[in-house]
């Protein structure tokens, strides 16, 4: 494997070849049912170049993505590949075409073996031929090794972690020979050591002369990977500029469409009793081991580390979706047992998961339904429902959270991101609770909603409210956090002051000596 | 659930109520003696079985699931109820209590498979459907039926109370509390929530297991409602009682628009849904159709229920594509 | 090892209870009813592959038990009509490939869930021929039998395809990209589709197989008596998904191979091995909790269904 640095671009601008693009659009538009995802959008992808794209969520990046995979069809619009106009592309003629997919969640088929998802992945869809299983064997294990990935041909997808499954789908992209390479986000599930494979793996295709479009919200992959990015903004392109040219202050102006004060406003303040206290907390299932933290009332306290270091696994022993065999829990110094959600509800726990789509909300129920789920005791008392009480708490939670929507009856699924992280958050506000624990709060949220989400964490810790804070944004930790635990292979291993800088805590979550 | 949803739904109703006065128009003209009196209550008390089941149904395919047991365990409750009044030597009400309570336990046995072992409930009560059937006839060795019950026990299947067939009161009773349960009640409300999402109702707090055991416990109850119902109706309790019953009740749901997918529907669509396949299988008897085509039907309109609601929704997406799409309702502020 | 567990399970299961019966019902080892009883089993053998591919698709299909009753009737009047087997043969499993078919649209084309669609179908099929004929039993001419064939050489022959479609469907759900397809579908049918399987086509042609391998089955069902009983179908399908769940499909699709082949032999040892018991008087009856309608104990007829 070549070097493991990250694919610089060139500082000096070499004179442009007249090459003809890989992939070129022209006033391209797609909607869904009433929701327009993109308009008139032109793009396009030179041989050998990395070509970003940054927008905020729903601004319309995976839709244009899955078009050019051929996973959805636009409605208006041309699309070329490799200098020929392509119609009606299915992800099938898509791939024989020289396109590479790697999406967000990894698309791959649990219960198969590594090497059966690679070969099921790069060999021809054509259904009467025959499978020869060491040969399968063989170029999968090709193709990992050429990756400089650890993993097995012969492991089941199932037992792969998450970052595992998308190194997978890397080498999906890798040994697929394809000439333009999609990646969505492909660094939110990974840890350091993948995301060093991902980079590297992208030089190699940029030496192969393939197109790489890459979408990420990550500033600072655009400056380290990319060599021109395009903004996206409600479905329009907002323009294509060669990365040396910008900075990040400029790009996010661009995506929000107005300039932004400040993104975490500062912490100031002392902490009250201790609400929850954990002694030695563990659960065997989750992977969590002799976990010990106190959170205090108004305090918020910010649980850094790398993916798979268990934080979420915490948050869902707490809360009581696996419930902890070892060690004790203590609330307001009483010792109590959580072994279910309800039971957490009842002690004033409140937890707002990551999984905002599958576990924060439900999309099919509307927005008021959604907000009254989990205090149904507290707000109708003898399980009568009440709807004109369920209205108003709803208004009043949409005005105080600023949610936007067509009012409280509106299905969730037709809020944004941000307005549907607001009213899961609105969710748990109306429990009432005494601790809530934040689990990436603003993962998938736009700039705007993301301010908006900060500012009433913060009010929420100043009225007494004892929060835990998950991020792997670690500007977001370092600015919102009065403390900082770090958390790595399922228990705590520092406690850092909330100043600290982020080389400290990165340092921490890498298990390497921390310097003061 | 409102706003573009409930219109659609209104309308799902509005055109089962259409179908219902085509049925009744239809079988009125073509049959003799359809629209009489006596012929109206007959068919009352023909579908208060069905009308049952479909109820208890309703709430078990809200929350995702589906029970294809209600039929094999309406035998075996009428079976025990035959048993425990004939053999035991009970009086009819202790055996009645006791049959419902043996159905709520078979639910139970449901419930416990379900929520405990994880199985899917449609695997679960595919076995039970032969379970409960098989008990049923290895507790009769197959052919013992079992006739003779009391008049005042009669009474309640076969004549009238107040004017009105005497299982009305208690189908009407039933049918009052479902809805209130599914549409006031924050059980109602969990329900849906389970059908959208079980693991998005779990990380809400609502007690998964809980509310699923719930559903089916109910539907166990319901089905030895329905064994006592129809005993006093027929005057006799053989194993085979309520063979295909399953299906009958699930076609009224999903022709009652509710959805089989779980989280919509609504009690006074599967009370529309029993009204249409009771007036169609009375009207086809007077019409002098065989018994078979009642059954063909009823797997055709199942058919056509089921596609037609999926090809609906197509259609709707397809004509919102043509017209000039609105704005998205809202993104942040610009 | 780990792996198979659920075959090796199966098949020292097997061995065992052979080993029981060869120590205290040494009758059931006979030469011609151990025959007669493979040659008896080898048509739901054949509809057990089937409904495996379906399960493995993450599918269920219901409604193969009526599809057997009405293509063995199709089959049995098509032969009373003289028509030459060459015919008839091709015949019974087109029937059962536009049951299949249908089926497939209904669950691949409109998505709906294949419960409630196989129920529907089942239920149609089934009192559409009830309705046709009455229960009445079809009469098979002379020499339709066994193919016209002595009763070994019919059993053996029987015996001899059931066994060679399962060799052949396994091989395939292995080696043939069709059907890794079946697998993948069952697996993630939405990454199927990113992977350019198409999960509408695999899933409608596992149904269209299905249906097919089941109009076999009627045939293989028809040749092994001089009449053939309309219900014949009834209760097969819960002994064939019962087989295949035991010899390691997984109900939850995307796993599991053929080894349903097992299962199956050991419900019908089961029964055989009971009977054998039975005549030793060592068990009263039959196990009634399996809930199978009393299996073909000699030709019974019909019993009307009674809705009251």
């Amino acid at each position: 494997m070549k070097s493991l640095q990250p694919a610089r671009k060139t500082e000096k601008m070499e004179p442009r070849q007249p090459m003809p693009p890989l992939l070129q659009l022209d006033s391209v538009s797609k909607s869904f049912e009433a929701v327009r995802a993109l308009r008139d959008i032109s793009f396009d992808l030179q041989p050998g170049e990395v070509h970003a794209l940054l927008g905020e969520n729903g601004a319309g990046k995976s839709t244009l993505i899955k078009i050019i995979a051929g996973a959805h069809r636009p409605d208006g619009g041309t699309l070329q590949i490799l200098g020929e106009t392509v119609r009606h592309l299915t992800p099938a003629t898509a791939r024989k075409l020289g396109v590479a997919c790697i999406y967000q969640q990894p698309a791959l088929f649990p219960d198969l073996t590594v090497a059966e998802n690679i070969a099921l992945r790069l060999e021809p869809a054509a259904a009467f031929r025959r499978v020869v299983w060491p040969e399968r064997r063989a170029r999968a294990a090709g193709i990992l090794r050429q990756l400089g990935a650890g993993l097995k041909p012969e492991t089941e997808v199932r037992r792969l972690s998450m970052p595992e499954q998308q190194l997978v789908e890397i080498a999906c992209a890798l040994g697929s020979g394809a000439r333009i390479v999609l990646m969505d986000e492909p660094t939110a599930s990974l840890t350091q050591t993948e995301q060093r494979l991902l980079f590297a793996a992208v030089g190699e295709l940029r030496s192969r002369g393939a197109g790489i479009i890459y979408i990420t919200h990550r500033l600072e992959e655009i400056f380290a990977l990319a060599d021109r990015v395009t903004v996206l903004r409600d479905g329009q392109s907002v323009g294509t500029s060669r990365v040396g040219e910008l900075t990040e202050f400029w790009l996010i102006q661009q995506m929000v469409g107005r300039a932004l004060a400040q993104v975490c406003p500062p912490a100031a303040r002392q902490p009250g009793a201790c609400k929850l206290s954990l002694k030695r907390l563990g659960c065997a299932a989750g992977g969590v081991r002799e976990v010990s933290l106190d959170l205090h009332a108004g305090e918020i306290v910010g649980l850094a580390g790398l993916v798979g270091a268990g934080r979420t696994e915490l948050t869902r022993t707490i809360f009581g979706i696996t419930p902890a065999d070892s060690g004790a829990m203590f609330l307001g110094g009483q010792r109590i047992e959580i072994r279910s959600p309800p039971e957490a509800i009842a002690r004033g726990i409140a937890l707002l998961p990551e999984d905002r789509r599958r576990h924060g909300i439900i999309l099919e129920m509307s927005v008021a339904a959604n907000i009254t789920l989990a205090s149904h005791r507290r707000i109708f008392p003898g399980t009568w429902l009440r709807p004109a009480a369920e209205r108003a708490l709803a208004l009043a939670f949409m005005r105080e959270l600023g949610v936007r929507a067509a009012g409280p009856e509106a299905p969730a699924h037709s809020l944004s991101g941000g307005n549907q992280q607001k009213t899961a958050l609105a969710r748990w506000l109306a429990t009432k609770p005494e601790v809530l624990l934040l689990d990436e709060p603003t993962q998938g949220v736009d700039v705007g909603a993301k301010a908006e989400i900060h500012k009433l964490i913060r009010a929420l810790a100043g009225a007494g409210m004892a929060l835990l804070l998950i991020s792997s944004d670690l500007p977001e930790i370092l600015g919102m956090s009065d403390r900082i635990a770090i958390m790595r292979g399922g228990t705590i291993v520092s406690l850092l002051p909330g100043n600290s800088t982020a080389r400290q805590v990165m340092a921490a979550a890498l298990g390497q000596p921390i310097d003061p | 659930m409102k706003s573009p949803l409930k219109s659609i739904l209104l309308r799902h109703e509005t055109v089962l109520l259409l179908i219902l006065t085509a049925e009744w128009w239809f079988f009125s003209a073509a049959g003799r003696n359809f629209g009489t009196l006596d012929n109206t209550f007959d068919i009352i008390r023909h579908s208060v079985e069905i009308g049952l089941l479909a109820l208890a149904m309703t709430a078990v395919v809200l929350t995702g699931g589906i029970d294809l047991s209600v039929g094999s365990l309406l035998g075996l409750c009428a079976v025990l109820l035959g048993m425990f009044w004939r053999d035991a030597h009970l009086t009819m009400r202790v055996a009645a209590v006791l049959t419902l309570l043996a159905g709520a336990l078979a639910g139970g046995f449901n419930a416990a498979l379900i929520t405990w072992l994880r199985l899917p409930p449609l695997i679960v009560t595919l076995g039970t459907f032969s379970l409960f059937r098989g008990l049923a006839e290895a507790l009769t060795h197959g052919v013992d039926t079992f006739t003779g019950f009391p008049e005042a026990f009669l009474f309640l299947g076969q004549e009238r109370w107040l004017g009105l067939p005497a299982q009305l009161p208690i189908f009407l009773l039933f049918a009052a509390g479902i809805w209130l349960l599914i549409h006031r009640t924050t059980f109602g409300r969990s329900f849906r929530a389970l059908g959208f999402s079980a693991e998005g109702a779990r990380y809400a707090g609502i007690p998964v297991e809980r509310r699923l055991a719930m559903v089916y416990v109910l539907a166990g109850l319901t089905a030895a409602l329905a064994a006592i119902v129809y005993t006093a109706r027929l005057g006799q309790a053989k194993a085979d009682a309520g063979t295909g019953y399953e299906l009958l009740a699930i076609t009224a749901v999903v022709l009652g628009g509710t959805s089989i997918f779980g989280g919509s529907g609504s009690v006074a669509g599967t009370l529309l849904g029993v009204a249409a396949i009771a007036v169609l299988n009375n009207g086809l008897v007077h019409t002098r159709q065989p018994r078979e085509v009642a059954g063909m039907l009823t797997g055709l309109l199942l058919l056509a229920a089921l596609s037609g609601s999926v090809l609906l929704k197509r259609l709707a997406t397809v004509r919102q594509r043509w017209q000039s799409p609105p704005e998205a309702t809202e993104r942040t502020s610009s | 090892m780990t792996r198979y567990f659920r075959e090796t399970s199966v098949a020292l299961a097997l061995a065992a209870l052979l080993l029981v019966l060869a120590g205290f019902a040494p009758s059931f080892y006979q030469a011609q009813p151990l025959l007669s009883l493979a040659a008896r089993e080898a048509p739901a053998l054949v509809v057990t592959c089937g409904m495996a591919l379906v399960l493995i698709c993450r599918q269920i299909d219901v409604s193969l038990g009526s599809q057997l009753s009405v293509c063995s009737v199709a089959a049995g009047l098509l032969a009373s009509l003289h028509w030459p087997l060459g015919l008839i043969l091709p015949g019974s499993i087109l029937l059962g490939a536009a049951f299949g078919a249908l089926n497939g649209a209904l669950v691949a084309g409109l998505g709906l869930p294949s419960i409630v669609v196989t129920l529907a179908t089942m239920v149609t099929w089934r009192e559409g021929l009830r309705w046709l004929r009455q229960g009445v039993w079809v009469e098979l001419p002379e020499g339709a039998q066994w193919f016209g064939l002595s009763q070994t050489a019919g059993q053996w022959t029987l015996i001899g395809v059931a066994l060679t479609l399962l060799a052949l469907l396994a091989l395939a759900m292995k080696h043939l990209a069709a059907g890794r397809f079946v697998y993948a579908v069952g697996s993630d049918a939405e990454a199927a589709r990113l992977a350019g399987i198409g999960p509408q086509r695999v899933t409608c042609a596992v149904f269209v197989l299905a249906g097919a391998l089941t109009g076999l089955a009627a045939l293989m069902n028809v040749a092994q008596s001089p009449q053939v009983d309309p219900n014949s179908g009834t209760g097969l399908e819960l002994k064939t998904i019962a087989a295949a769940v035991v010899g390691g499909v997984a109900i939850s699709g995307g796993r599991g191979n053929l080894g349903g082949a097992g299962g199956l032999g050991l419900a019908g040892l089961r029964r055989s091995g009971a009977d054998s018991f039975a005549r030793r008087g060592l068990l009263g009856k039959g196990d009634p909790r399996r809930g199978y309608p009393a299996g073909r104990r000699g030709g019974r007829l019909a019993r009307p269904q009674t809705q009251g």
